[in-house]
Order: structure tokens, then C-alpha cells, then sequence
């Protein structure tokens, strides 16, 4: 028993001594990733006297598809600016919305997590900022920042605040969600008559008897309610909260409201409606896809970034793949006047311990997003400026000779809350999709809503 | 004396057997505590725990058996581990059945179209699966896939089916590619198994008069006891390794018709939900299945050595 | 010959049939990847699914090429020159592969040897827990083997995915199965002919037990290529993505350009099938021969 336990032991100092080894010698083929030091948690333990700041020489960049901020060559030229101006070299990951999220928790929990991430509240504030993996970026706004952010939209910022004060994210950009219309089908079925092309809104009654005539017109699917996941469900809760006027959260940001009764209604009309289809084998973007191919006559999964460049095919601005027009509508609701999702997308700091690097992090953000490279970087998302100027460069008016964008403009007035911070976010969308594959597969539509509602209470209740 | 002297023997005799064991065992269990077993017990242990991501430290405070009783009124785990145990149920026996009768249909075949039905039923293996994953998923589309395109074409079907999108279909979908990536090295195994059986036996039952099928059961069937009892090992631990195909197609959706213990652990995990992060619970559930998996390679041991 | 009845003729013509069928069937997948790969846009969003490209195209591939980029190789610090991600991925995944299959063949040897022939204490204990931890999937030690590769600073490195792959015990119960049968007197002869232990493990149990090698070569070498869930939770950075990985990201951001997918999954596939076909013979042969002990 004895010579057991000991070769076992044995066994086990040579997997730690081979391991080791195999490590440092692997080290230096793997760029500083894993030389940080290991993550600190800043409020459990007393951090480590921080290294002194002698300035950074590589920072590391996760950025979710943003507009053009998934692309590499449009990335890299922002990024190759920034190095030439401060010596600071960013080595930039990719990260797509179906498994970028898991990505980020694993490597939260190995301690490899990136020095910035690119995205909006709703995972920065909402999720890793409150569970303490974020810096605090209020010292980088100064009252002129604030006045120049809050010109633009007072919500911003809101929405970029933690509940304890802390600023989780630097607004980059911001748009409203809205949804799009085949107008060459819609003409084709007699539909377009519903359609007011100058506003873009259109009623709740508008959309139902459009979406009879498509059917009547094509007898299959036209518009999906999509829930194989997250992926664009701002575009789901969108329709379901403005056909009948009903709301997603309180207007404290305290509690989910969704069993009410008018989204339940919502509901139960979408799903009697021949022509849409509750549909849990797309998510947003291939619905998207869908509606780009023709196959979908409507999506509710669109922003200005998708009607400059659908499916972001660079087949051309406002067109499908064989050449149909594309309009974008607001979402319909009883008086035509609804409560768009708004978007908001900036950087935050992961807090990897090492003052240097989060300096130089800051540094970048500060680049991108208040100083005249604003513009470029503003452009490569395809959005709106959240502010009015970024150290004296006029952000007002660069969208200035772009039609589209000047157009959209029309839809920004129907900016809705951003709710998307309140507390249980990440449980509440969840519950959301869950709720509406029950209601597709044909589950009681009240009883799955209460349920999910539930769920989703139960988690803002912490 | 001559006892005490034989005793002596086998014990240095004995000595050298162990040192040389071991010092052959070492490579292998170096890898094998370390990244196995040393991680098994540390999930056991977290198991009991309520350690989650958002602590440092690799466990939290000590909670007891909370998660397992958590598991037992979790109605998603529950339907994750019936989802588990159809999918091993089910295509481990359709694996073996299946390559059973094509390697009984061609191995008789000349050479080279021998070869050639073995290539193509091998084929999706060396395919890789995440590349099976990817183009199954576009056939299997709701709008524009071809297996809806074909079935409605040719009159078999009215309108297409969701097939991913419709929880009676989907786990059924995820199955079916798993099977087409796993008969591939049952039909090699038993292609050759069959070239082996003693021709003496079969010739001498053929001349008492047996039919075919008493030929087949009788006595290939008996000769090709190991080869089969490999297979379904292996088909075995193919079958828990389908993460990928739930990852890819469906994420455990819709209305987890298709969530797997192994894909809920994932989740559990690293999704970005309420509870991601919660490694004490996800360990738990690790744990559970390990109990499970214990006990069905314990089961198929005792078979085989029952044979 | 024999005279076959009509009845078992028939039985022949059917299942040859259904055979030919099923064949098909196993073949349409990896058409549809290789004609997806060379459609043109037109043909990939078609409503009504095109059988055959209208015209083939290579623009596909162009997009797979230049949508990202990486370094080719980097040893020690050293970084190659920056060519497509797509290459450096499929170097990476044929050195994980190698990697592991080299590692397996050589650890399970020499375990396999030592569980079936070797008498030492705690022989049975090691074995059970071997064929116990078989079938085990990896998500069960998911959360500490991720732990501890960040605490061997292996993390995001293609070690962290080839360590554990060394360490999944079947190579060793395969090698134990194939061990059994060297035959106890020639290990006895060349004992006593005063060969070292060493040197009977080389000149007689290897050779011996080569065949079973060549099948744990090739069920480890396809098992590494197929992987994908490891190397999900184990390789963050781009340029450390393995085909399957960078693949999977793919469809992530894209689920729409199938052609650009459908290229990607060619990439993939075509040079494993290309070896598989070229060594079909020693595939099987391989296969088969660790299995008749099985």
C-alpha cells in the first residue's frame, strides 16, 4: 500500500516538473498572452503592489462584429494609426456573437481575458462589469466629455453606469434597431399600400393585413420570429413590445414586465398568423441571411450597419442578392409611433492587474473614441457618433453626404429606454428566447410567458 | 530455509517487477493523472462546493450534497441526461446493426469495389465532423436546404419540415450525423472480421446441412464476439462525444429538445447566462455522469468477459 | 460453384441496390462541401438549391484567404511571414495531430506493455480506473483542466489540447489488449539471455506490437483532427485556431456565406481525405489488426 502511495506520488511531481517545463519553453512562442500576471480580484483580496507603469508595449483587442470592427483590414488600419502614434502594438481577436461570449468566460477564468473588449452595455456594465471584471473608466470623462455625450442622447451614458456609479464602458457609437421590408415583394403582393416610405412607420393593423397579403400572395413563411439564441433578439422584443404597447422592463429597471397581458396578446396574434413562423432554428443574423437570400419577405433584425451593406455581402447599399430593394420600416404599433432598441457600443477594461497595461488600454480607448480619429473609427462602425465632438473635430455632420444615413436619422427620434442593464440581464434574455421556442412549439402562450417572465424576476431579484 | 529463501527471491523478484512496471507506466501516467484524473477529483471536490468564475480561488465555501439535490429538480438536466442516454442508446446498436449487414453485403465483393464502398462509408470520418456539421446544417435548412428542396420536389412532402427548429426532429437530426460519422470503422473492422472466420467451421456446418443464417449466427456471429465487443466501446465513446454537432446546430434548442449533459456543463459553464460560471454545480452535474459512464463501461466489461 | 436459389439471388440484387443508395447518400455531404466551395454567390442564395455550379468560381476561397490573417508559424518567438489564418491553422492542427499521435503511440506502448505483462503492485487498480475513465468525456473535467493549464501557463497554447488528448486512457487499455498476446517464453528467452529491460521493450515487444500501434496512430491522428470541443475552450487567439476551430468561428460570424464556409470545410477535409486515400491500405490494415485483439 505504502510503495503504492508513494509512486503515485512520484507519478504526480513529474507531471508538475514535465508540465512546467513544457510551459516555459512554450512560453516564448505565444506572445505576452500568458505572461500577465494572474488575475487580481480587486475587491477580495488586497491586489499585489502594482508593477510601476513603464507603459505597455502590446495590448490585446477582442472586438465583436461591430459594423466594419469584425473586419480585419478596416481594424488593422485603426489599430496601425494608434501604434504609429503612441509605440503601443494591439494584437486584435475576433469574436463572433454565437460563441464570442463563452470565449470570454473561459478565458475570464483562466486568467487570459484581453486587455479590451469591444461592445455595448448590455455585457460590459450589465454582466462583466457587475461581477467585477472591469475597470472603472470614470476618471476619463471629464464635464466637457459628459456635455458632449449627453447633446447627443442623455441615455447614453445612463447605460454605460453601473447602478454603483462605476462607468463599465467608453461610448463609441450608437444606433436604433429597427426592421426591413422587401419592397419589391411587398409591391409584387400589393402590400407596399401599408408602407409609409417618408415616416418608415407603420401600424399594427398596416402590418397585419400586409403580412395576409404576402401570405396570399407567396403561401409560405414571409417574416420569423427567431430564437435558436440571443443573436438579435433586441429585434423579437422589439415586435412583440410595440405591437400593443407593451413593456419589457419597469421603467426603474427593477423588474421584467413581459407577462404583461398586451405582449401576451402580441403573441398570441403573431403566432395565429399565417406567413410567420416561430422559428428556433434561426437566430438573428440568419434570419438576416434569409431575408437577403429572398427566401424571408421582412426581418426584424436590421440597423442602418445592415442597410448599408446587407448580410454584409458588399453586394451594394439597400439591396438583396438578386437586386430586390430593401426599405427599413420602425417596428409597427397601434398609433404607428414606437419605442425603438436602442444600441450602444463602446470599449471596456478588463482588469488584468497590471496598471501598465490598463494605462495603455486607456490610452486607445481615448484615441478611438475622443480625438480626431474619431471619425475613421466612428465610420468603420457604420453607426451614429455618440457625441456631438471629440476634441473639437465636429462629429455632427460626418454622415453628412450619405443619403441612407441621413435618412435613418428620421428613425433616431424613436429611441426607446435602453433597459437592457437591468439587473438579471443575461438570465432575462435567455428566459426570452426559451419563452418564445415554448410558445412556437406550441406551448400555452400565457403560462410560457408567466414562466419565463418568472425566471427572468427571480434573477433581477439577484 | 528453502523457504525463506524462495520468499526472498520473489520478493526482489518482485521489487524488479514493480520498479520495471512502473518506469513503463510513467510516461503514460504522467499524462494520465494529470490531465484526468488530478481534474477529476478536483471536480469532485468542487462538486460540494458553490465555487463559481467570478471568485478567485479554485474553491468556494462548502455547501454539501446542495448540488446534486439543485440537479435533481432541475428540469433541464433531467431532460439533458434522457437526451443522452437516446442518443447512446440509440445509435450505438444502429451503428453496430447497421455496419453488421453492409460489411456482411460487401465482403464478398471484388477488391476493388470493396475498397470502394469501405472509402465511401469512411468517408465522413475523415471528413471531420465540424466540416460534416457545418454542410449538414445548410441541407438541413428550413428555407433553402436540399432535403427539404428534394422532399417536397418529388411530392413526398407537402411543405418542408423545420428540421432543426422543431423539437420532435432535431435530436433525431443531431443522430443521424453522428451515425454517419461513426459506422465507418465498425464496417472496416467487420469487412476483415468476416475475411477471418475459419472456413473449415463454416464449410463443415454448411455440410450438415445449416442454412445460411444458422451459418451467420452460429458461428461467424460467435467468431466476430471481440471485434463487435471493440465496437461498441468505441461506438460508445463516440456517442458522448457529440458536442460539436450541439454546439453548431442548435445549441441545446429548441425547447431543449437537444441538450446533452455534456453540452449543459458547457453552458453552465461558460454562457453567458445568470449562472454562468457556476463551476461547483456543473462540476456536480460532471460528476453524475461520470457515475453514469462508470457504470456502463463497467457493465460492458462484465459482458465481455462473460463472452 | 455452387448453384445460388433464386430467393438469395434476389436478396443479393435488393441489398445491392440499397447499398448503392446509401452510398450515395454518404457521398452527398462531401459533394455538397466540394461544389458549395466553387459556387458563385448567385448559386449559394438561390432559393431552389443548385445541384451543380453554374460556373466555378474560386472566389471563395479569396474571401477565406483574405478575411483573416496570421502569421504563418511563430517557434520560440520568431513569427513567420503573415499569410491567410487558414494556413496557419491547418499547421497547427497537423502539428497538434502529429503531437499527440507520436505521444499517445509512445506512452500507451510502453503502459500497455508494462499492465499486461509486468506483475507490479497495483496493476488491477490502475486498470479499472483506466477503463473506467474510457469513455469519460472531456466536458466532465471540463472547469479544472482549464484551471490548471491557465496555472501551467499552457493556456491558449495547442499544448493545453494535445496534453489531455496524451492522457485519455484508451490508447493504453488498446496496447494492454495487444500486449497480452506476446508470448511469455520469448520474454523469458531474451531475459535470460541478459537483455535489459529497455532493450527488450525495443527488440522484441515493439516490433510485436506494431500493428496495434498503427491503429492507435491513426484512431488518435483522426480523433485529434476531428476534435473541436477542447480546442473551443483551450484556444482563444486567432492565430492559435485549428482548422475545425477556425471553421466553427466562421459559421459563428458568418451562418449566411455558405460558399465561404463550404471553402473553409474543403480546406479542411481535402487533405486528410487526399492522405486517407493514398493510404487506404495501411488505414485499414491498421484498423483491423488492432481490433482482431480487441
Amino acid at each position: 500500500m505504502k510503495k503504492k502511495l508513494l509512486a503515485l506520488l512520484l507519478a504526480m511531481t513529474m507531471v508538475m516538473a514535465l508540465v512546467a517545463c513544457g510551459g516555459n519553453g512554450n512560453q516564448k512562442g505565444n506572445n505576452n498572452q500568458n505572461t500577465e500576471p494572474p488575475k487580481q480580484e480587486d475587491n477580495t483580496q488586497t491586489p499585489e503592489p502594482a508593477p510601476a507603469p513603464t507603459g505597455a508595449s502590446e495590448i490585446t483587442l477582442w472586438t465583436y462584429p461591430i459594423g466594419k470592427w469584425g473586419d480585419e483590414a478596416t481594424v488593422k488600419a485603426l489599430t496601425d494609426a494608434f501604434t504609429a502614434e503612441t509605440g503601443i502594438a494591439v494584437k486584435v481577436d475576433y469574436l463572433a456573437y454565437a460563441d464570442g461570449d463563452d470565449k470570454v468566460n473561459t478565458a475570464l477564468t483562466a486568467g487570459g481575458a484581453p486587455d479590451l473588449i469591444m461592445e455595448g452595455p448590455e455585457r460590459l456594465v450589465a454582466n462583466w462589469g457587475a461581477n467585477g471584471h472591469m475597470v472603472d473608466l470614470s476618471d476619463m470623462f471629464d464635464d466637457t466629455d459628459m456635455a458632449e455625450i449627453n447633446a447627443v442622447n442623455e441615455g447614453v451614458m445612463k447605460s454605460c453606469t453601473h447602478t454603483n456609479g462605476a462607468i463599465y464602458e467608453y461610448p463609441l457609437v450608437m444606433t436604433a434597431h429597427c426592421m426591413a421590408v422587401n419592397l419589391n415583394a411587398f409591391k409584387e403582393a400589393g402590400a407596399d399600400q401599408y408602407l409609409d416610405l417618408d415616416t418608415h412607420t407603420w401600424t399594427t393593423d398596416d402590418f397585419i393585413k400586409a403580412v395576409e397579403a404576402l401570405y396570399a400572395k407567396y403561401g409560405q413563411t414571409v417574416g420569423a420570429v427567431f430564437c435558436a439564441g440571443q443573436g438579435g433578439d433586441q429585434g423579437t422584443r422589439a415586435l412583440v413590445n410595440n405591437l400593443y404597447g407593451g413593456t419589457f422592463t419597469n421603467a426603474e429597471h427593477t423588474a421584467y414586465t413581459w407577462d404583461d397581458p398586451l405582449n401576451v396578446k402580441a403573441l398570441e396574434q403573431l403566432k395565429a398568423m399565417d406567413g410567420i413562423e416561430f422559428d428556433a432554428s434561426l437566430a438573428g443574423g440568419d434570419e438576416i441571411a434569409k431575408f437577403y437570400q429572398g427566401a424571408l419577405k421582412m426581418a426584424f433584425c436590421w440597423n442602418i450597419a445592415q442597410q448599408m451593406d446587407p448580410n454584409g455581402a458588399g453586394t451594394g447599399a439597400e439591396k438583396t442578392v438578386t437586386g430586390d430593394d430593401i426599405a427599413f420600416m420602425s417596428f409597427p404599433s397601434e398609433d404607428g409611433s414606437s419605442k425603438l432598441q436602442g444600441g450602444t457600443w463602446g470599449f471596456g477594461i478588463f482588469d488584468n492587474g497590471d496598471e501598465a497595461r490598463i494605462e495603455a488600454a486607456k490610452q486607445f480607448i481615448k484615441f478611438m473614441c475622443d480625438s480626431e480619429h474619431t471619425v475613421d473609427a466612428v465610420k468603420a462602425a457604420s453607426y451614429f457618433a455618440v457625441r456631438t465632438t471629440a476634441e473639437g473635430t465636429d462629429l455632427s455632420n460626418i454622415w453628412a453626404d450619405e443619403p441612407i444615413m441621413a435618412e435613418y436619422t428620421k428613425l433616431m427620434p424613436y429611441l426607446g429606454d435602453y433597459y437592457q442593464v437591468t439587473t438579471g440581464w443575461a438570465a432575462a434574455r435567455t428566459a426570452w428566447w426559451n419563452m418564445l421556442q415554448a410558445v412556437g412549439t406550441g406551448d400555452d402562450v400565457a403560462a410560457a410567458v408567466a414562466a419565463g417572465a418568472a425566471e427572468a424576476n427571480a434573477a433581477a431579484a439577484g | 530455509m528453502a523457504k525463506q529463501t524462495q520468499s526472498k527471491m520473489s520478493r526482489a523478484l518482485q521489487r524488479r517487477e514493480n520498479i520495471a512496471g512502473y518506469v513503463f507506466m510513467l510516461p503514460s501516467l504522467v499524462f494520465f493523472l494529470g490531465f484526468v484524473i488530478i481534474p477529476m477529483f478536483i471536480c469532485i471536490i468542487t462538486s460540494l462546493t458553490n465555487t463559481n468564475m467570478h471568485d478567485p480561488g479554485l474553491f468556494g465555501g462548502f455547501i454539501g450534497l446542495k448540488n446534486f439535490a439543485d440537479l435533481a429538480n432541475d428540469k433541464v438536466f433531467l431532460k439533458g441526461l434522457v437526451n443522452t442516454f437516446v442518443i447512446v442508446l440509440v445509435s450505438v446498436p444502429a451503428v453496430c446493426a447497421f455496419s453488421l449487414w453492409v460489411s456482411s453485403a460487401i465482403y464478398k465483393l471484388k477488391g476493388p469495389i470493396l475498397s470502394a464502398f469501405r472509402c465511401i462509408f469512411y468517408l465522413p470520418v475523415v471528413t471531420g465532423s465540424v466540416a460534416v456539421t457545418v454542410v449538414w446544417k445548410w441541407m438541413y435548412d428550413n428555407y433553402t436546404g436540399i432535403l427539404n428542396s428534394a422532399l417536397t420536389s418529388t411530392g413526398i412532402l407537402e411543405k418542408g419540415i423545420n428540421w432543426l427548429g422543431d423539437p420532435k426532429t432535431a435530436l433525431w437530426c443531431i443522430i443521424v450525423i453522428l451515425f454517419t460519422t461513426s459506422v465507418g470503422q465498425p464496417i472496416v473492422l467487420y469487412v476483415s472480421a468476416l475475411g477471418n472466420v475459419d472456413q473449415t467451421l463454416v464449410e463443415a456446418a454448411q455440410v450438415d446441412g445449416a442454412t445460411d443464417l444458422q451459418v451467420f449466427w452460429k458461428i461467424k456471429w460467435a467468431q466476430m464476439m471481440p471485434t463487435t465487443l471493440y465496437i461498441l466501446v468505441i461506438t460508445t465513446i463516440n456517442s458522448f462525444q457529440c458536442f460539436a454537432l450541439i454546439q453548431l446546430l442548435t445549441q441545446g434548442g429548441p425547447n431543449h429538445a437537444t441538450d446533452t449533459v455534456m453540452y449543459y456543463i458547457y453552458y453552465t459553464a461558460f454562457k453567458l447566462t445568470e449562472q454562468a460560471g457556476h463551476f461547483g454545480y456543473a462540476n456536480a452535474m460532471g460528476v453524475v455522469l461520470a457515475i453514469f459512464i462508470g457504470a456502463l463501461s463497467a457493465l460492458q466489461f462484465k459482458l465481455a468477459k462473460e463472452k | 460453384m455452387k448453384i445460388e436459389n433464386p430467393r438469395s439471388r434476389a436478396y443479393k440484387i435488393v441489398s445491392m441496390i440499397i447499398l448503392v443508395i446509401l452510398a450515395i447518400l454518404f457521398l452527398f455531404p462531401l459533394y455538397w462541401i466540394i461544389t458549395g466551395a466553387f459556387k458563385p454567390a448567385a448559386d449559394i442564395y438561390a432559393q431552389e438549391p443548385v445541384l451543380w455550379p453554374t460556373e466555378w468560381v474560386s472566389k471563395n476561397f479569396e474571401n477565406l484567404f483574405n478575411k483573416r490573417t496570421a502569421p504563418l508559424f511563430s517557434i520560440f518567438g520568431i513569427e513567420g511571414p503573415t499569410a491567410p489564418a487558414a494556413f496557419r491553422w491547418l499547421i497547427n492542427t497537423v502539428f497538434m495531430s502529429v503531437a499527440s499521435m507520436l505521444l499517445t503511440c509512445l506512452t500507451a506502448a510502453m503502459a500497455g506493455y508494462a499492465l499486461a505483462k509486468k506483475r507490479f503492485v497495483g496493476r488491477a487498480i490502475l486498470f479499472s480506473l483506466i477503463v473506467c475513465a474510457m469513455a469519460l468525456p472531456k466536458q466532465v473535467i471540463l472547469i479544472p483542466l482549464l484551471k490548471e493549464m491557465a496555472a501551467l501557463k499552457l493556456y491558449d497554447s495547442l499544448w493545453a489540447v494535445i496534453f489531455p488528448t496524451v492522457g485519455w486512457p484508451f490508447g493504453v487499455f488498446l496496447m494492454k489488449q495487444f500486449s497480452e498476446s506476446i508470448p511469455g517464453e520469448i520474454l523469458e528467452a531474451t531475459r535470460i539471455d541478459g537483455a535489459s529491460e529497455a532493450k527488450t521493450f525495443v527488440t522484441v515487444v515493439l516490433p510485436m506490437v506494431k500493428p496495434g500501434i498503427g491503429a492507435l496512430a491513426i484512431f488518435t491522428f483522426i480523433n485529434c483532427w476531428n476534435d473541436y470541443f477542447m480546442q473551443l475552450v483551450m484556444l482563444p487567439s486567432g492565430q492559435n485556431f485549428t482548422m475545425p476551430l477556425g471553421i466553427a468561428t466562421l459559421q459563428a460570424e458568418t451562418s449566411v456565406d455558405m460558399g465561404l464556409l463550404m471553402a473553409g470545410a474543403a480546406l479542411a477535409a481535402l487533405p486528410i481525405i487526399a492522405v486517407f486515400l493514398l493510404f487506404q491500405k495501411y488505414f485499414t490494415q491498421g484498423i483491423t489488426m488492432g481490433a482482431v485483439k480487441g
